[in-house]
């Protein structure tokens, strides 16, 4: 019953009617569900590399997208733990920019 | 299973196994959801039983909440036409609505009953299902329900207390509960 894995563009064609019909939906949908659906795009979107060899594995992506998968549901439950997990996502990925940000910098 | 084993204890599953729902369980899901109530017996309900792979990927790929890959999807329509012919607009508008939405809990109780997990989506793009499943006018898309083995049961989330909206005689007076 596993899908067979997509190539890059069928993936790419996924991510963006996901991106479509979220974004019709979210119109009508329960405020809370547009960042619902942002965090599960970020899931999607982290699995790109498996879908595309070209691109490299991204090991802090993997993290993220963990960690989104872990929380995202608490959308429904736990409004404020899913604010929580945003918060702390953010920090990572800010964390993460500075990271990346002084390795550029040290490279030049 | 008693009725309020299986009401207390089915929850929206989106991680299952890869195993196919056999067609006899199918059925017998359906037949529950035919035996829900119904405003004027109209019962204005269509189901589409979407099982083939292609057409459930599809499926799955136009509808941002549905979770996980499960061997059977269930489309819930209103046949608004009839609806309409029997009950007026509030056949239309309301009755068919609220008929579908009891036929869905009482398909996915009965599910539960089953071994079988669901999940009743209503996130899903109405304009590509109709394009998908080339459901005319006059049919409605209601509420999807995804059906198979449930792999991961989620806790059960936190329910109002009755003392928080049930009154007793008139609004606002309080309904002394002894549930405990």
């Amino acid at each position: 019953m596993t899908q067979p894995r997509n190539t890059g563009n069928d993936y790419l064609f996924e991510l963006a009617l996901f991106l479509a019909t979220s974004a019709r939906n979210c119109i009508d949908e329960p405020p809370l569900y547009g960042p619902f659906r942002l965090l599960d795009a970020l899931s999607r979107l982290a699995d790109f590399p498996e879908h595309d060899d070209s691109l490299d594995k991204d090991p802090f992506l993997k993290e993220a997208k963990a960690f989104v998968d872990e929380k995202k549901f608490l959308v429904t439950t736990d409004v404020e733990g899913f604010t929580q997990a945003a918060d702390e996502l953010v920090e990572r990925f800010a964390k993460e920019l500075k990271r990346r940000s002084a390795e550029n910098r040290n490279k030049k | 299973m008693d009725v309020f084993e299986a009401i207390k204890g089915r929850r929206s599953v989106r991680k299952f196994k890869p195993k196919q729902v056999e067609r006899e369980l199918t059925e017998k899901l359906l037949t529950a959801a035919c035996w829900a109530p119904s405003g004027g017996n109209i019962q204005p309900w269509q189901f589409i039983v979407v099982e083939d792979r292609t057409i459930l990927d599809m499926v799955r790929k136009i509808s941002p909440g549905y979770f996980g890959e499960t061997p059977l999807a269930i489309l819930v329509c209103s046949d608004k036409t009839k609806a309409h012919k029997v009950g007026g607009t509030m056949g239309r508008d309301y009755l068919s609505v609220a008929d579908c939405a009891m036929a869905t809990e009482n398909l996915v109780l009965a599910a539960y009953a089953l071994g079988l997990g669901t999940c009743v989506v209503k996130s899903f793009s109405h304009a590509a299902m109709k394009e998908v499943l080339e459901i005319p006018q006059g049919i409605e898309p209601e509420l999807l329900i995804v059906v198979g083995y449930p792999d991961a049961t989620p806790a059960p989330p936190r329910r109002i207390p009755l003392k928080e909206n049930t009154y007793l005689n008139k609004f606002g007076q309080s309904f002394q509960h002894t549930e405990a």
